[in-house]
């Protein structure tokens, strides 16, 4: 699907006391369906306040986003969570998984919520974590602990699987493990992948790459052939 | 340096803005925790230092002394000598009787102080103080009790008892105009009196000029005690004046032994005269009876006398009378006789008279038919005539003439034609013609014959016709013949009967005279009768007026002869009366002084005013609440400043490192929090301490005002208290705080900037037990396994809840434990529920007699002859002296129903033997003595020591009880019972109350108590401890609040980035909040649960520290405490659990997720 997400005119302002920052700044593109796309820029460049807003945990000012044809930009609060909840997979930098439950247990949080989701243990073997799924978080490595992250976003079978600096506190190896898990499961399983960089260098691996500079898309590249990300060096 | 520490400092206070609700908690919890400790820690010494206050502006009487003889000056004055007082005021007392309905009500009237020295000064509360003699004071509880105002006037009745009121005071009414409060008394009974009912309804205040007695009644002193001591409530004050008692003893006697020989003596000798006035005077008395009695009788027989005469000659009168009626009667008879004999008569001449008549119509009638007969014959007769006359005349006649006519015609016309042929004849004869002469000659004698024919029968009609007119009359003749005849027949007989109707009147005319004279004789006849009846009935009346003269007189000189014997009788009782009054009063007047030959002085203080001691008592256990629960009040606040703290330490964990890396000193670093928690607590014991403290005990002491007259209460805040609790708290605070931050300190900075590691997940206990926790479902394993994570604020959030629960249920089972006594006490041990006390003097013989009084008497179900005495009481092993009462039953059986001795655990009932007492339980704790031990006893002044057989339920009161044999061996002496206990078959209150005034009327009861009414009493006084509960309550609610919502805020700054990252998932608002809140609820049962175990505990612990020497509170809570306390706490969770809500759906998910700094 042509235009699977679509920002148009996408504002979005902060005030911190007097002084107002604007995140989004009229921010437009389009992503198509079954694309990895990859929103690169410096830090404070607005690319998390776009993440965020279409994954539904923040609102724009101003604008319209549809994604899959539904305009998320004005849903109430019950119905952004639904959204999240069925629609969305989030990949912090973080990870967030919650400390008191096991790889598995995190899985299994998000998952028993949904309607329709992927077999818990299925999606921890894809994501190539068979033999630790009964670790909690603390036991676990980083790129491990991203990859429980990533197979609790997947099995909810999201529509759109965002990440938000998804290697940026791994180690480079770790790191490329972790994007190339990414890239196959967009390639083998058509998800659309939106992942947000400071890192440039990365973008060769997407489907479409958009810039942003000062809260403006400063350009939205397709990249017909992207690279294996075991083909990237950084 | 300077620098430094303005950036710091600046810091800090950013820190207290940034984080207002931690700052505010702990602001909170402590404030609630020093407020409430030095609120109900200054409660004690408000109450007291109230009480003492106005113990000392009104003057309260140190000592106070009643004689059975009165006072006079000179005791006064003896009194005055002695050093230790400073002042005396001698006043006067009566109790007295005012009617209200039919219900005799006792009144106190006491004498207003005098100006100088004003003694017991009573406080005004309303109106002005009494300026003219009939004025008072009335008793201010008593006006707002029963709407009595000032204005309104005070009635006594004539009499109190057999002593009229006037022998007291001068006026029997008084004008009500203030209303007052008198130290004496401090509470709302009125105590007891042996006068009517023999408790006291109220009193009253006048002057005292207003009282008759020239003996003072009362003395009141003032000594030295009161002013040496801080507090009349010590036991210093107690010693001192016990000190005074004595001497006071010993001046007693001095006193006693003048009065003997002065107006003891005086007083005899004043009796021995009026005996013999007596006597004279009886003597006289009895003479005038007689002499009344005398002229009655002379009286009764002049009444007699006089009514015989009168009544004589009413009979005279009567037969006279009598005779008159006889011969009345007799021309009576007479004159219906004559009158009988005339009427005969007179209807004899009727008779014929009416014969006579009837022959003459008779008479008449045959007449009249004669005379019509003749008459009708006649008129036939004359019909018939006129017929033939007419018919003669009409036709015969008419008939006969025209015959005759005709016959005459006939002959004319035969005469005619004679003459014509004769003159024919002649003619021919003259002329010749003679031939034919022969033919006329024949026509001629024919015509002669004719007419001879015609003349004859012209002549024979003639002759008929005459003939026929002399036949006419003749019947005329005959007619008028038999006319006449019968004319001069009707005469005769007319006349005849004419004489007859002459004689007929005449008759009548005589008949008609004898009728008029009989009616005549009979009219005077009658008359005369008349006059003789009226004469006869005149006679009677004036008899019948005599005799009811007569009858009025003699009723008259009854009625007079009657009044004489009554005016005698009333004359003889009165003299009775006034002799058996005189007898009766010379009988008390040597009662009195027999009374007066061991005349007694009794010396009281002021623990003998009621309420006085309560007041200390209350004071003590309100004291000893404060003791326990504030405490429990600071160690859970000290719990929650801890978490909060360490929370607050660990959320600044790179602030730490980086102030550390920037080369701050340990110090500097910790100050921040030392200011942060020091302030807050601070803040915490300036405010929230401070309203505490000016609300609660005033709260309270109000609450027992209600049961005390004191007035307004005066604040004394327990200022040791509340510096103590506030150094306590702060300090505690700032201990906290450097704990919580020591950890941190002791870390390098690189370790402090980096995030601190979650704390890792661990698997816990309940998953090794599989098959339970297979069960579970996954938010149910997510749940245990959060909680179990954070054990320590596990641990505090159980902690906090338990105690807050525990606070409420200890709060209610407090009530329930106080509310129980009465039951217990005076249902399940204790049976009677009256007390009457005897006098004296009564002897055994009485005593029996008057028992036999309430065994008759069906309103009792039971009655028994007791000795209730006092002793104080003391063991080896204790250095305490109980006051106990010292109970005796005459009789086994009765005692063991109505004092039930038993073990308090096991109920198995005990029995007293004859060589050892049984106590009560609570004396056994204080005297620290057991079964078998020994107690050291002082009965009737007589020491003496005893074995203990057992130790038996009790709560209220102290108690020994032993046999009669057992008191009989210990004090040498032969036991008086002095009360009469007894159990009713109808409880309600007025029902006692008649029973009570009717037996008050023996002169053997002294004073009635009823049981209900001093259950009341005491109840009314320990339910006051209920506004203790119900702060107690609040606060233990507060606290839940304030520590639930510490809690569950840490918990959720804790973990902010968990519930953004399940919010990221897609969790709604409610389910957010059920993740976080199971663990809450959880906890919060787990801590209830645990608050009801340590509610059980802290309960006992409370009531074990409120026990009262004399009273012993049973632990006992009800299960609805415990519902309550588990509810109240389920409550307050919930409430915070819908205020953090809030708190919880404002987590922003993009704030929270943002990478760690």
């Amino acid at each position: 699907m042509k235009d699977f997400v679509k920002f148009e005119n996408v504002y979005k302002r902060y005030k911190m006391g007097e002084v107002t920052i604007t995140a989004a700044d009229g921010v437009n593109f389009s992503i198509d369906e079954g694309e990895f796309a990859v929103i690169v820029g410096l830090s404070g460049a607005g690319k998390t306040t776009v993440l965020n807003i279409l994954g539904g945990i923040d609102s724009c000012d101003e604008g319209r986003i549809m994604v899959g044809g539904k305009d998320i930009s004005h849903l109430s609060k019950h119905d952004l969570a639904s959204y999240r909840r069925y629609d969305i997979g989030f990949v912090f930098q973080f990870y967030n998984l919650i400390p008191n439950l096991t790889a598995r247990e995190n899985v299994e949080l998000a998952v028993q919520i949904c309607r329709d989701h992927l077999d818990v243990d299925t999606v921890l073997d894809s994501v190539g974590l068979a033999d630790r799924k009964n670790n909690f978080p603390s036991q676990l490595s980083g790129g491990e602990q991203q990859r429980v992250s990533i197979a609790r976003a997947l099995a909810k079978k999201p529509k759109l699987l965002l990440c938000d600096e998804p290697t940026g506190a791994l180690d480079y190896n770790t790191g490329k493990n972790i994007l190339k898990l990414l890239q196959t499961k967009c390639i083998e399983d058509g998800m659309t992948v939106v992942l947000i960089t400071h890192n440039s260098a990365i973008t060769p691996m997407a489907n479409r790459v958009i810039h942003m500079r000062s809260g403006k898309v400063i350009s939205n590249m397709t990249n017909p052939s992207p690279m294996p990300v075991e083909q990237i060096e950084w | 340096m300077k620098e430094k520490k303005k950036a710091l400092r600046k810091n800090v206070f950013r820190e207290i803005a940034r984080n207002k609700s931690r700052f505010i908690s702990i602001f909170a919890i402590i404030g609630i925790s020093v407020g409430f400790f030095t609120g109900v820690k200054s409660a004690c010494p408000s109450m007291t230092e109230t009480a003492r206050q106005y113990f000392e502006e009104q003057k309260l009487m140190d000592i106070s002394l009643i004689s059975t003889v009165g006072f006079d000056e000179k005791d006064v004055d003896d009194i005055k000598k002695i050093d230790f007082v400073r002042e005396v005021m001698p006043s006067y007392f009566a109790d007295l009787i005012v009617k209200e309905g039919d219900i005799d009500s006792v009144v106190r009237v006491m004498a207003l102080p005098d100006e100088n020295p004003e003694i017991n000064k009573p406080l005004l509360k309303e109106g002005r103080f009494p300026e003219k003699d009939d004025e008072c004071l009335l008793d201010s509880y008593y006006a707002k009790l029963s709407g009595v105002q000032t204005g309104d006037t005070v009635t006594f009745s004539e009499k109190a008892e057999n002593t009229p009121t006037s022998d007291f005071i001068r006026h029997t009414r008084y004008k009500i105009v203030g209303l007052a409060d008198t130290p004496l008394y401090l509470t709302y009974a009125r105590g007891s009196t042996n006068a009517g009912s023999g408790s006291i309804s109220f009193y009253i205040m006048i002057k005292s000029k207003e009282f008759v007695s020239e003996r003072y009644t009362k003395i009141f002193i003032l000594t030295d005690a009161s002013e040496k001591v801080a507090s009349t409530l010590s036991d210093e004050y107690k010693d001192l004046v016990e000190n005074e008692k004595k001497v006071l003893e010993d001046l007693s006697q001095s006193c006693i032994s003048r009065f003997r020989d002065t107006t003891l003596s005086d007083a005899k000798t004043e009796l021995q005269k009026a005996r013999k006035e007596f006597s004279d005077k009886k003597a006289e008395a009895l003479q005038k009876i007689a002499d009344g009695e005398t002229k009655l009788a002379d009286g009764q027989k002049e009444l007699e006398e006089k009514i015989a005469e009168g009544e004589k000659k009413l009979a005279d009168g009567q037969k006279e009378l009598e005779d008159g009626r006889k011969k009345l009667e007799q021309g009576k008879t007479e004159y219906a006789e004559k009158i009988k004999e005339g009427q005969q008569k007179l209807a004899d001449g009727r008779k014929k008279y009416a014969e006579g008549k009837a022959e003459y119509e008779k008479g008449l009638l045959e007449y009249n038919t004669k005379m019509e007969q003749a008459q009708n014959k006649l008129d036939s007769a004359q019909k018939e005539f006129d017929i033939q006359y007419e018919l003669f005349y009409k036709t015969t006649k008419p008939q006969a003439e025209n015959k005759l006519a005709l016959l005459q015609s006939g002959i004319d016309v035969a005469e005619k034609g004679i003459e014509n042929i004769r003159s024919a004849l002649r003619q021919m004869k003259n002329i010749g013609i003679a031939g034919n002469t022969d033919s006329l000659k024949k026509r001629l004698a024919e015509y002669e014959e004719q007419l001879a024919d015609l003349q004859e029968q012209y002549d024979d009609g003639m002759l008929q016709l005459a003939d026929g007119e002399k036949q006419l009359n003749d019947a005329k003749k005959q007619l008028e013949n038999a006319e006449n005849e019968f004319l001069s027949q009707k005469a005769e007989a007319a006349k005849k009967l004419n004489d007859g109707k002459i004689q007929l009147d005449e008759a009548e005319r005589n008949l008609a005279a004898g009728e008029l004279e009989l009616q005549i004789g009979m009219n005077t006849g009658l008359l005369e009768l008349q006059q003789a009846q009226e004469k006869l009935d005149e006679g009677e009346k004036e008899l019948e007026k005599g005799r009811a003269e007569l009858e009025t007189q003699r009723q008259k000189a009854l009625a007079e002869l009657e009044s004489a014997r009554k005016k005698l009788e009333n004359g003889r009782k009165e003299a009775d009366e006034q002799l058996s009054n005189a007898e009766k009063q010379l009988s008390d007047a040597q009662k009195k002084i027999d009374s007066l030959e061991n005349a007694k002085w009794h010396i009281y203080d002021r623990d003998d005013n009621t309420g006085y001691t309560g007041l200390e008592e209350d004071a003590q256990r309100v004291d000893n609440i404060a003791k326990v629960f504030p405490l429990f009040f600071l160690i859970v606040a000290a719990l929650v400043c801890l978490t909060t703290m360490s929370r607050m330490v660990e959320e600044r964990r790179t602030e730490t490192g980086t102030l550390k890396a920037l080369g701050y000193s340990s110090a500097d670093i910790s100050a921040k929090y030392l200011i942060y928690g020091g302030l807050a607590g601070f803040g915490g014991c300036v405010i929230g301490g401070l309203s505490g403290v000016f609300t609660l005990p005033q709260i309270i002491v109000d609450a027992y005002g209600v049961m005390y007259l004191l007035p307004k209460t005066k604040l004394v805040i327990s200022w040791d208290s509340y510096l103590l609790s506030s150094a306590v708290a702060v300090l505690c605070i700032c201990l906290v705080a450097l704990f919580a931050c020591r950890n941190d300190l002791k870390l390098e900075p690189a370790t402090l900037m980096r995030p601190k590691a979650p704390k890792p997940g661990k698997r816990i206990l309940l998953e090794y037990i599989t098959p339970l926790w297979k069960r579970l479902n996954f938010t149910s394993k997510v749940t245990a396994r959060n909680l179990f994570r954070y054990k320590a604020r596990f641990f505090m959030t159980v902690t906090g809840v338990a105690g807050c629960t525990a606070l409420i249920v200890s709060g209610f089972g407090l009530m329930d434990s106080i509310k129980s006594i009465g039951d217990l006490q005076y249902v399940d041990i204790t049976k009677y529920e009256q007390v009457y006390a005897l006098s004296e003097k009564g002897t055994a013989e009485q005593k029996a007699e008057l028992m036999s009084k309430f065994y008759n008497d069906d309103r009792f179900n039971k009655a028994m002859l007791t000795y209730m005495g006092w002793s104080n009481t003391s063991s080896r092993n204790s250095s305490v002296t109980l006051s106990a009462r010292v109970i005796i039953g005459e009789n086994t059986e009765d005692f063991q129903k109505m004092f039930i001795l038993r073990d308090r655990k096991s109920h198995k009932a005990f029995t007293l033997e004859n060589n050892a007492v049984i106590i009560d339980e609570r004396m056994s704790d204080v005297l620290k003595v057991k079964k078998g031990d020994t107690l050291n006893l002082h009965i009737d002044d007589m020491p003496c020591s005893c074995k203990i057989s057992a130790v038996t339920e009790n709560y209220a009161g102290n108690f020994i009880y032993m046999t009669p044999e057992c008191y009989e061996t210990l004090t040498g002496k032969t036991i008086e019972y002095n009360v009469v206990l007894t159990t009713v078959s109808d409880t309600a209150k007025d029902i006692q109350h008649k029973m009570a005034n009717d037996f008050m009327k023996y002169d053997d009861i002294v004073t009635v108590s009823l049981i209900s009414e001093q259950v009341e009493a005491i109840m009314d006084t320990l339910n006051s401890l209920n506004i203790v509960v119900f702060v107690m309550v609040f606060c233990a609610g507060l606290l839940a609040v304030v520590v639930l919502y510490n809690l569950t805020n840490i918990n959720i700054a804790e973990r902010v980035r968990e519930i953004a990252t399940i919010k990221v998932l897609g969790f709604y608002s409610l389910e957010t909040a059920n993740y976080i809140y199971r663990e809450n609820i959880v906890l919060t049962i787990v801590g209830a649960s645990a608050g009801l175990f340590m509610g059980n505990l802290l309960t006992g612990f409370i009531v074990g520290s409120i026990q009262m020497n004399n009273v012993m509170f049973p632990k006992i809570i009800s299960p609805l405490s415990y519902v309550w306390g588990f509810l109240l706490t389920l409550a307050f969770s919930m409430l915070v659990n819908f205020i953090m809500y809030f708190k919880m759906n404002q987590i922003s998910m993009v704030e929270s997720l943002k990478s760690i700094e």
